[in-house]
């Protein structure tokens, strides 16, 4: 075909996915790629030419209509090219010029974009805006995975139109997100400009906020927790010169002279076992993966934080090796085809025996979890092995994915607990084992379990057993735990805010904005300072109930029970007495972010522990004298300390939270435009230095030595 | 007024701001659970509030600050 014949054009979301809808549908196999200022298109012939091209994900974004940046209310608004909203966004020009230079030409559009509501949205501008007005011709592709069947159906099974709900629901969740997120950031920066005199951004958001004020919830608690002591025993038994750690028939006890009476009493005594108990469980399959439940155990298991677990299952999505990842669903329905799936991963040597047993059962039925989501099954391997080597983390996430399949199809497993009870002088300790029965299930998901086997010797009741050691421990209660990324998405989950689709990235923003630090999450002064102004002065964008109450308002927009406009006004009426009360108290709330702000600053600068006086901290300083910047102890302007250390005038510098191997002080990164990057031990004596030293003096030596030449 | 701790504002009718408020009445609270498990007085109490490691911050500087007052 050529560019001057008619042609269908299929909008894809992603680069990857255009390829493989155009290899799919070109009736031999091989569509003709071209490519126009960097941007990739291919055509293929079908019953008709076609023309696949695709977007970079959001090619439009929703801006303010008109006006200056530094001022709000803002309400007026209007969805524009991204290029001109945002720095850095030029390509997208580009990308929405080829397009519509191509819509020119065709006489039919496909809306393939991913079937959910961000793909929606992106198919929608695109075809309103740079196909100029075809959303209301344009046809809908809908699947839940990137195999050629699949997408040879959905080609021939085209929805007559798109889903306009859907498109709705996205664009109102867009426009409300752009409504608090410009007007309450606008608010907070302009009061801390204003106030200091100096431009930094602080931002906030519908979700956002609510997310952090968890944060700042629990690092309350933390801060002001009180420690209660309490006692446990320790005890082992010996049996036939082997020992056994023994749980006492209390597992706390409230006062150590409590404790101690116990360890008193049966200190060097013999016991005899009372009662032997066994109990067997059926253990049943776990359920199939949806997204929050995929990220929260690549989580647990790799340490992957929820968002690179998203980046990496969306791209073994691209690639055909698993289905749509961004699902809320539990459920396999068997349209899916198990055997042919289990059939294509035994091609692979690390499955074929596990999927051979399942396929050789005569009916596969999966155990499901309760939650549905409309438009795809929950996530599952698609039966097609790597075309190319995957890397550690992909090869990971979709072992996880085919091992949990499978998994669902398995038999319960059964486990066995074992029990005996001895008393010793009247007290009474136990002696657990745990083994399995039966694997079932657990055969297909080995490397992922996290069960024990503890075997215990053979003992009959009535047998004698001496205790062979027994002390008290001394505890203490501990505060909450810190929440992590996936302990935090998890609570957004069960609190009904965000989606799927943006949980995970609103948690990195907390990171990047610096509201928020490490893995087991502290809040930064900033990050709680922000949620006190807001809890003070504006506690309706951080209200749980009434984000919550939003986020269900909106989706009732996908089943047509809520119209859009009504949910705009309700959102602008919400927040018109929100920014009126932050622009009357604009002076005091400028002067408590300005203040975290300088904090946040200052903390940025602070290296670590003096090494001299131990009691001050290091930071790096500027001098206005001599105007170099260096390294000074916090303790200098007390008087008390004049530990200085130089530092590279030229690039940036900021500490790196790590310690030099070779003696321990903090350790500085370092960037000179032009230079690789490096770590620097500022140490004069560090002894890494003086082997380096002696290491190239030795080379210096061997390449002027008459022996090396 | 200030906090005795901080340079936070004090809430009224306390010593202490907000935060360190919430942690002096943890603080307060805990002591008879304390006494009774282990036999400790007030003094005795705050050292080890002040020493432990599971202790929040601001119930560290709150007990501190208490200390200092028993001194």
């Amino acid at each position: 075909m050529t560019l001057m014949e008619k042609y269908t054009l299929i909008i894809t979301e992603k680069p990857d996915a255009a390829q493989r809808i155009a290899e799919a549908l070109d009736s031999k196999g091989k569509p003709k790629k071209a490519e126009e200022k960097t941007v990739p298109y291919f055509m293929a012939n079908r019953d008709k030419p076609l023309v696949v091209v695709p977007a970079l994900g959001h090619l439009y974004t929703v801006v303010h209509e008109h006006g200056r940046r530094n001022y709000y209310p803002v309400f007026n608004f209007k969805w524009a090219p991204r290029h001109l909203a945002e720095k850095g966004a030029k390509q997208i020009k580009t990308w929405i010029d080829i397009i519509a230079k191509l819509a020119e030409n065709a006489d039919g559009f496909i809306d393939a974009c991913d079937f959910d509501i961000e793909g929606a949205i992106i198919g929608y501008t695109i075809l309103k805006h740079a196909c100029k007005d075809k959303d209301a011709v344009a046809t809908r592709m809908k699947y839940s995975t990137l195999m050629k069947a699949e997408l040879e159906k959905s080609y021939a099974d085209q929805m007559p139109h798109l889903d306009f709900a859907m498109i709705e629901a996205g664009r109102t969740r867009h426009e409300v997100d752009w409504l608090y997120g410009v007007n309450v950031s606008r608010a907070l920066t302009l009061a801390a400009n204003r106030w200091s005199g100096r431009y930094s951004t602080l931002s906030t958001g519908r979700v956002q906020g609510p997310t952090l004020k968890f944060l700042v919830a629990r690092e309350r608690s933390i801060h002001s927790f009180v420690p209660i002591p309490y006692w446990s025993i320790l005890a082992e038994v010996e049996i036939r010169g082997s020992k056994y750690l023994v749980d006492y028939e209390k597992k706390t006890m409230e006062r150590k002279a409590d404790a101690d009476a116990v360890v008193e009493a049966c200190k060097g005594k013999t016991g005899q076992i009372e009662k032997i108990e066994e109990k067997t469980m059926q253990v049943t399959p776990p359920i199939p993966f949806d997204l929050g439940s995929l990220q929260s155990e690549a989580y647990s298991l790799f340490g992957y934080t929820p968002s690179r677990t998203g980046g990496i299952a969306e791209r073994l999505y691209l690639e055909a090796l698993i289905s749509y990842p961004r699902t809320s669903s539990q459920k396999l329905p068997p349209v899916i085809g198990y055997k042919d799936i289990l059939s294509g991963l035994s091609r692979e040597p690390a499955y074929q025996k596990l999927a051979a047993e399942l396929l050789e059962k005569g009916e596969l039925k999966p155990r499901e979890g309760p939650k549905e989501d409309p438009a795809h099954p929950a996530v599952y391997p698609t039966g097609n092995t790597p075309s190319r080597v995957l890397d550690e983390s992909e090869r990971r996430i979709w072992d996880l994915v085919v091992r949990r399949f499978m998994a669902v199809f398995g038999e319960p497993g059964v486990k066995q607990s074992m029990k005996a009870s001895i008393n010793v002088n009247g007290h009474h300790f136990y002696l657990r084992g745990r083994r399995i029965l039966k694997e079932g299930w657990m055969r297909f998901y080995k490397p992922y379990l996290r069960t024990e086997e503890v075997s215990l010797p053979a003992i009959k009741e009535g047998e004698t057993i001496r205790l062979s050691n027994i002390g008290r421990e001394d505890k203490f209660t501990k505060p909450p735990p810190r929440y992590n990324p996936s302990s935090l998405l998890k609570r957004m989950e069960e609190e009904g805010i965000g989606t799927k689709a943006t949980r995970a990235e609103i948690i990195e923003t907390l990171y990047s904005r610096k509201y928020v630090t490490e893995e087991r999450i502290v809040v930064t002064d900033l990050g709680f300072d922000v949620i006190e102004v807001l809890r003070k002065y504006a506690p309706g964008v951080i209200s749980v109930k009434l984000t919550r109450d939003l986020e269900e308002k909106m989706d009732r927009i996908q089943n047509n029970l809520e119209k859009r406009e009504n949910i705009l006004l309700e959102a602008v009426e919400r927040l018109k007495p929100v920014l009126t009360e932050l622009k009357q108290r604009e002076e005091v709330i400028g002067e408590a972010l300005s203040n975290a702000i300088k904090r946040a600053r200052m903390q940025e600068r602070i290296i670590g522990e003096c090494p001299s006086c131990h009691t001050g901290k290091l930071m790096i300083l500027f001098s206005r004298r001599t105007k170099k910047r260096f390294i000074g102890c916090t303790n200098y302007f007390k008087g008390a300390c004049k530990t200085s250390f130089p530092l590279p005038q030229r690039g940036t510098t900021k500490p790196t939270g790590k310690l030099c191997k070779g003696c321990g002080w903090p350790l500085l990164f370092v960037h000179i435009r032009g230079k690789r990057p490096w770590n620097l031990c500022f140490n004069p004596n560090c002894p890494k230095k003086e082997e380096r030293r002696k290491r190239l003096e030795m080379q210096g030596l061997q390449q002027t030595s008459p022996d090396s030449k | 007024m200030k906090c005795k701790v901080c340079s936070r504002q004090a809430q009224t009718q306390s010593e202490y701001c907000e935060f360190h408020e919430k942690a002096y009445q943890n603080i307060s609270q805990k002591f008879e659970v304390w006494k009774r498990a282990s036999g400790v007085d007030w003094k005795e109490y705050l050292r080890e509030v002040a020493k432990n490691q599971f202790t929040g911050t601001w119930a560290k500087e709150v007990a501190e600050s208490l200390l200092s007052k028993e001194a």
